[in-house]
């Protein structure tokens, strides 16, 4: 029994002595009766000059203010006093200089009847993993820098209630919501009432099913504005694989938009021409027998007035297909310009007169020219850009039957291009309109051919150009030209 | 202005009419429908003008305006076209020689009056 003690005495001390961590046995006063080989190593001492001493030299070197042994000396006194377990943090400096970033493990051990024995401490060196720590919170922090920087992508999550948990930098800047104003906000703030209605819910389920779903839709900004967007919705999961959230990018696809529609433009205008083309001969004949006959009947004399009365009318409605035909025909038959080296200014002074030859109520519209002086020459043809200066001057008059004012601005884009900006405060064209103005034969007006506008596109796109608008009902609309410099 | 006219158009109302308008100024008209029947008529017939039509059917009116030219090189020729201006076909016409055009998109008295000029400017170049 003895020597079976003795044994398993001896294989306690081996297995204190071979345990990778730092183990101390202190009495009730603080004093060290065991410690292992670790701690020898550590210290760079022997156990014989070790033992029988105050722990408290031994186990912490500190700082100049004697602050953090201190603490160490207080949460073992504390085991001490009241018979419990406590952790501590603290750094210890081996033999070697190095410092060693310990978590003591202090436990109080008891007797059977109670009584403290003594405070056994057992320390692991946790230099590395605090380091590791560390340095994945700078990669946390750099990511969130990263992430934070992204302004061409807004990036926000929502939690399962659909409240905002994040908001990036580049959500911020697209969507004109600060940080701190959206967060734990509902997510539907983002869309059209409609949308978050019933497209939301769909586009969640399809990323609960799927994992991730990739839609065009539209956000609404702060200011209520909607704008296309690439939107890519992923599950958020936490470390255990639970969905917690959801994930949003959203990419602003404006731009790329306005290039798809210009596209989609150009060549139903390019289809239509065509159409138009066969369509306006095949008129031009008959037309041509039609009104020709007339005009050899009314020509005749003797005629009876009546007869002659009612012969007018289909002539004039003849000449009015006529005429429309000839339009169509100019659209279609758009001419290449004949560009010559000129100046926008000049060309859009040039065609202000002419205002007084169409029927406008010109005597209640101010004109506000903003001219850039500075503007290289453009290539450009003159006739043909004074045609769609007129068209537009025109327009704008039109809508602003009740007066207003025509703005002109010229300015210089991006070193490239000369902008021109017509703007009147008229009463605007309403959103679902404001796509087809350029279709040729859409006109919202009494007696419109619907053909001034395809006119004006096709000979700025024709300069190598591009014109598109802008409008807002009641407030007015803008038309945005540029064509490159020579 | 009496001139003897060759009016060439696949559309019957379309040569009736020319016909009609031109006799009213008293000139003296004849008809083809083709511009295969226009050449066998010239070879056999003299005329002041010939009003031909761009589109035809058989040979078109570019290729009639060129075997006219080839079978009497001062014979005017005026070309008619319905599809209004169209700056590639009347280069062409004028290539090969022709002396204006007229479309019939144009009001009645326009296409007459540049008729009368063509047909003046062009008589005024052949005699110089």
């Amino acid at each position: 029994m003895n020597s079976y003690t003795e044994k398993t005495e001896k294989s306690l001390y081996r297995i204190i002595d071979n345990a990778n961590a730092l183990i101390l046995y202190l009495d009730v006063k603080g004093n060290i009766i065991i410690c292992n080989k670790k701690i020898e190593e550590v210290i760079g001492k022997l156990k014989e000059d070790i033992i029988g001493r105050y722990w408290l030299g031994f186990l912490s070197r500190d700082d100049n203010t004697g602050m953090k042994q201190q603490m160490f000396k207080a949460v073992i006194d504390d085991s001490i006093k009241y018979k419990r377990s406590n952790n501590f943090e603290g750094i210890m400096v081996d033999v070697n200089n190095n410092e060693q970033l310990i978590s003591w493990n202090i436990s109080p051990i008891l007797s059977e009847d109670r009584e403290l024995e003594g405070i056994l401490l057992i320390g692991n060196d946790i230099t590395e993993l605090k380091e590791r720590e560390a340095s994945l919170k700078k990669i946390d922090e750099t990511l969130k820098h990263i992430l934070s920087s992204i302004r061409e992508y807004a990036l926000y999550v929502i939690n399962l209630d659909g409240n905002i948990t994040y908001f990036g930098m580049g959500a911020e800047v697209m969507l004109g919501w600060q940080k701190n104003e959206i967060i734990f906000k509902h997510i539907s703030i983002l869309h059209a009432e409609e949308d978050a209605r019933s497209n939301l819910p769909f586009i969640l389920e399809q990323v609960r099913q799927v994992g991730q779903y990739e839609v065009e839709t539209q956000l609404v900004n702060k200011d209520r504005q909607s704008f296309p967007v690439m939107l890519t919705v992923n599950k958020f999961l936490d470390p255990q694989g639970e969905l917690t959230g959801y994930i949003f990018i959203a990419k602003d696809i404006t731009e790329r938009k306005k290039l798809e529609y210009r596209i989609f433009q150009s060549e139903k205008l390019a289809a239509i021409g065509q159409l138009a083309a066969t369509m306006a001969h095949e008129i031009n004949n008959p037309l041509f027998v039609i009104s020709g006959r007339l005009e050899m009947i009314l020509e005749q004399e003797g005629l009876d007035d009546k007869l002659k009365e009612e012969l007018t009318v289909i002539n004039t409605q003849a000449d009015r297909i006529r005429k429309l035909v000839d339009r169509l025909l100019k659209f279609a038959r758009h001419a290449p310009p004949k560009l010559e080296a000129i100046s926008i200014n000049e060309a859009i002074e040039s065609v202000l007169p002419l205002l007084s030859y169409h029927k406008l109520p010109v005597s209640n519209i101010d004109i506000e020219k903003d001219l850039s002086d500075n503007l290289p020459l453009i290539k450009g043809d003159l006739n043909q850009l004074q045609e769609v200066f007129v068209n537009l001057f025109i327009n704008a008059y039109q809508s602003m039957s009740e007066g207003g004012k025509l703005s002109i601005k010229t300015s210089n884009f991006m070193g490239r291009f000369a902008e021109i900006r017509i703007g009147d405060t008229g009463r605007g064209i309403a959103p679902q309109n404001l796509k087809n103005v350029f279709m040729p034969f859409f006109s919202t007006k009494k007696d419109g051919t619907g053909l001034g506008l395809p006119i004006c596109f096709n000979i700025i796109k024709s300069h190598g150009g591009s014109i598109d608008v802008e409008s807002q009902v009641d407030k007015g609309t803008t038309f945005i030209i540029r064509l490159p410099f020579r | 202005m009496p001139y003897k006219v060759l009016v060439v158009d696949d559309e019957a109302p379309v040569r009736d009419l020319f016909s009609d308008l031109l006799k009213k100024e008293r000139c003296t008209v004849k008809c083809a429908s083709s511009g295969e029947e226009s050449l066998d008529i010239i070879k056999e017939e003299d005329f002041d003008i010939v009003l031909l039509d761009i589109k035809l059917g058989g040979i078109s009116g570019l290729e009639a305006l060129k075997k006219i030219k080839d079978i009497k090189p001062n014979l005017i020729v005026i070309m008619i076209t319905g599809f209004g201006y169209d700056e590639s076909l009347i280069a062409k016409s004028k290539e090969y020689g022709c002396s204006g055009y007229i479309g019939k998109n144009m009001p009645i008295s326009q296409i007459m009056s540049n008729f009368k000029l063509f047909a003046k400017t062009a008589q005024e170049g052949t005699k110089k």
